[in-house]
């Protein structure tokens, strides 16, 4: 009982804290010294994206090297979370106050969004992540990230596979992470809703091991597309190994690298959605300005790195058409009233605006392996229910 | 229902081989260990990464297994010469330490799915024969022969040879092992370095259907220990059996829809009343020697 007592004291004691903490901060408000920004990436630990923070961070020395907004230079603050839940939570705090940051531009965390959504939204605070990652990312009032994210991306899977490669038998082998099935199920009612078609087969608990017993399924349910989220080099070498090469495989923006393009078997039929206009070729729409401050810096080259140009550069919009103060409450109130931004990298304008919950990238564009190599396939953007 | 139960027997024999493996490390040396598939793991992207390098297969394995091998034999030496006298759990314990590091340290080196996924060879991909619409590959082939060899092989060592009399002393009483005459701590550290290298093989043989990733054959050892437990750590034809049993289970069980979501928790369960079954003989004994 005792115990318990002053453990509801220290928890009091620390909310007082917490709220005094609040009090004293400037929430952002410094208006003379450099306008602060941070973001949580996964740096280190089991989800890598080393090159986003510094793609964001060379955006924002370009626009300082061109004298700043309004006189002020962008000062980022990127903290690395390693996948870490106590980490991010950490970050998230740290960043808001003790850093006083206006905004996060460019996070790339596999957790931040589930835990920090509440955060963000009693600091009044918005993230506009360079890669949504866990559902929370697209159901957030003060999220929304610049890539389609994982459901969006299904529908324009399964839109590609029925519309415009026309297959009637669909299936669907998915590995499902913790928390993704009911975004996973709506995304396939999108698709239904707007063609008007079933899935064949719908396997969304995929596991790690051999993959030959989910080949053989789909090969028994007679599929003629396969939307899948695992790991490449085994299911394609599988596949060839049961002798489905006329069934067309469609992976997941995760796989589209090119060390997956690598492993796919010569005459194995495997497409990949993509979140921003496919980075392995530099001469598509928006990408030649990415690739100029990538090989400038002398990042790596990956998708996730577009989604880091992408999110500094419409902060950088948006900050345009603050008149006044830039501060945490001016920022936040600027990407709600924002007007969409067309950006030649992805399928549909960007736009933050006042709802409860933000995705407003959508559709994909897709690659093809062949030989051993991602190839454009010209359709341009494939959003669902657009011509 | 056929289809999924053949399907199944082909992740059976793997399984089976990596079960083996603890089981083996454990018969031999009494120490259950955490590192085999990251030992073996490493050993298996040191071949990759020389392949990638130009180097060819033939040359490359024998390297990397040498790479394995020589990773267990650290291991092996730490344990040997540091916690010769503690208990297994002060063992097994220092090993879960080093799997960390190995896994930490290998994915820094090798990269992670995204960005480290290699091609490993797969010379046994072609079609062996097919039964119902599953074409079964001869890498199933080859890894049951393999794994059938080491049970077999193993225990005609420990049976027949005076090496093997040696060992079995070495792994029970390693104390009256040394007082004996046995050289307790080289063949401790033989035995290491032929474990390293075994798994380096069943790694290499096993990648090509688990993906090529660090991280996804480093923790293949949660597969492996729970096929060990089928042979309660000590019967190699039970683990043998017991992986390719866990093989088909999954199959089955992955080819009903209502279960599906649950495949992977079936083999699991059967573990469960497995070891139920066997410590409820043990429970009537202890009451009844009383």
């Amino acid at each position: 009982m005792k115990r318990a007592y002053r453990s509801l004291l220290a928890t009091a004691a620390a909310g007082v804290l917490a709220l005094a903490a609040t009090a004293c901060s400037d929430d952002g408000g410094d208006t003379s010294g450099p306008i602060k920004v941070g973001a949580i990436n996964g740096v280190t630990g089991l989800f890598q994206t080393p090159e986003v923070p510094q793609a964001v961070k060379a955006v924002f020395d370009e626009v300082n090297a061109a004298g700043g907004i309004n006189g002020r230079k962008i000062e980022f603050i990127s903290k690395d979370d390693a996948m870490n839940p106590q980490r991010a939570t950490e970050a998230a705090i740290d960043l808001i106050e003790s850093e006083n940051v206006v905004a996060l531009v460019g996070s790339s965390s596999a957790v931040d969004c589930g835990l920090n959504r509440a955060t963000y939204t009693n600091n009044n605070i918005v993230s506009i992540p360079a890669v949504g990652v866990d559902p929370a990312c697209f159901t957030s009032p003060n999220i929304a990230p610049v890539n389609p994210g994982p459901f969006k991306l299904i529908t324009a899977m399964l839109y590609y596979a029925s519309e415009t490669l026309g297959h009637d038998k669909v299936c669907m082998m998915f590995v499902t992470l913790p928390g993704a099935g009911a975004g996973i199920d709506s995304a396939i009612k999108e698709w239904e809703g707007i063609t008007g078609k079933q899935l064949a087969l719908k396997n969304t608990a995929v596991g790690q091991g051999d993959p030959t017993q989910y080949l053989v399924q789909a090969k028994s349910a007679g599929c003629q597309a396969v939307l899948y989220n695992g790991v490449v080099g085994p299911w394609t070498a599988q596949a060839k190994t049961q002798g489905m090469q006329d069934v067309d495989f469609i992976v997941a923006a995760n796989s589209y690298t090119d060390a997956n393009a690598e492993v796919v078997p010569a005459d194995i039929k495997v497409y990949a959605g993509t979140e921003w206009q496919p980075y392995t070729d530099e001469t598509l729409p928006g990408n030649d300005r990415w690739a100029k401050i990538i090989d400038a810096n002398k990042i790596q080259k990956t998708a996730f790195s577009q989604g880091g140009v992408m999110a500094a550069d419409m902060f950088v919009e948006v900050l345009k058409t603050i008149k006044g103060d830039i501060t945490r409450e001016s920022v936040t109130k600027a990407f709600k009233e924002m007007q969409p931004i067309t950006y030649p990298m992805v399928g549909t304008p960007y736009v933050f605006g006042p709802g409860d919950a933000h995705n407003p990238i959508e559709g994909s564009r897709f690659v093809k392996a062949v030989g051993g190599k991602w190839e454009v396939l010209p359709e341009g953007f494939i959003v669902p229910g657009k011509k | 229902m056929l289809n999924s139960v053949v399907a199944g027997l082909t992740s059976g024999g793997v399984y089976a081989l990596l079960g083996l493996c603890v089981v083996l490390t454990y018969r031999l040396v009494a120490v259950v260990n955490f590192t085999m598939a990251a030992c073996g793991a490493v050993g298996a992207f040191v071949m990759v990464t020389l392949m990638d390098a130009g180097l060819t297969g033939w040359l490359a394995l024998p390297v990397g297994a040498a790479a394995g091998a020589a990773l267990s034999a650290l291991l092996g030496s730490a344990l040997v010469s540091w916690f010769s006298q503690h208990d297994e759990r002060t063992k097994a314990a220092v090993t879960v330490a080093v799997y960390v590091a190995i896994i930490a340290i290998g994915l820094r080196l090798f990269g992670s799915n995204t960005t480290g996924a290699h091609r490993f060879p797969s010379p046994f991909d072609a079609p062996a024969f097919t039964v119902g619409s599953v074409v079964v590959p001869q890498a199933v082939l080859v890894s049951m022969g393999f794994a059938v060899l080491i049970t077999v092989g193993v225990s005609l060592l420990l049976s027949k040879t005076l090496i093997g009399l040696r060992l079995q002393a070495l792994s029970e009483r390693p104390t009256t092992a040394q007082v004996v005459g046995i050289p307790a701590p080289r063949l401790a550290i033989g035995v290491w370095v032929a474990i390293g290298a075994i798994s380096t093989l069943v790694i290499v043989l096993v990648a090509p259907r688990l993906g090529g990733d660090f991280a996804t054959l480093g923790n293949l050892i949660s597969t492996a220990l729970a096929v060990a437990m089928i042979g309660a750590f000590r019967s190699l034809p039970l683990t043998l059996v017991g992986g390719l049993l866990m093989g088909c289970l999954e199959g089955a069980a992955g080819s009903v829809a209502e279960i599906q979501k649950y495949a992977g928790v079936v083999p699991f369960l059967v573990m469960l009343v497995l070891l139920w079954w066997r410590s409820r003989g043990e429970v009537w004994d202890t009451a009844h020697s009383r």
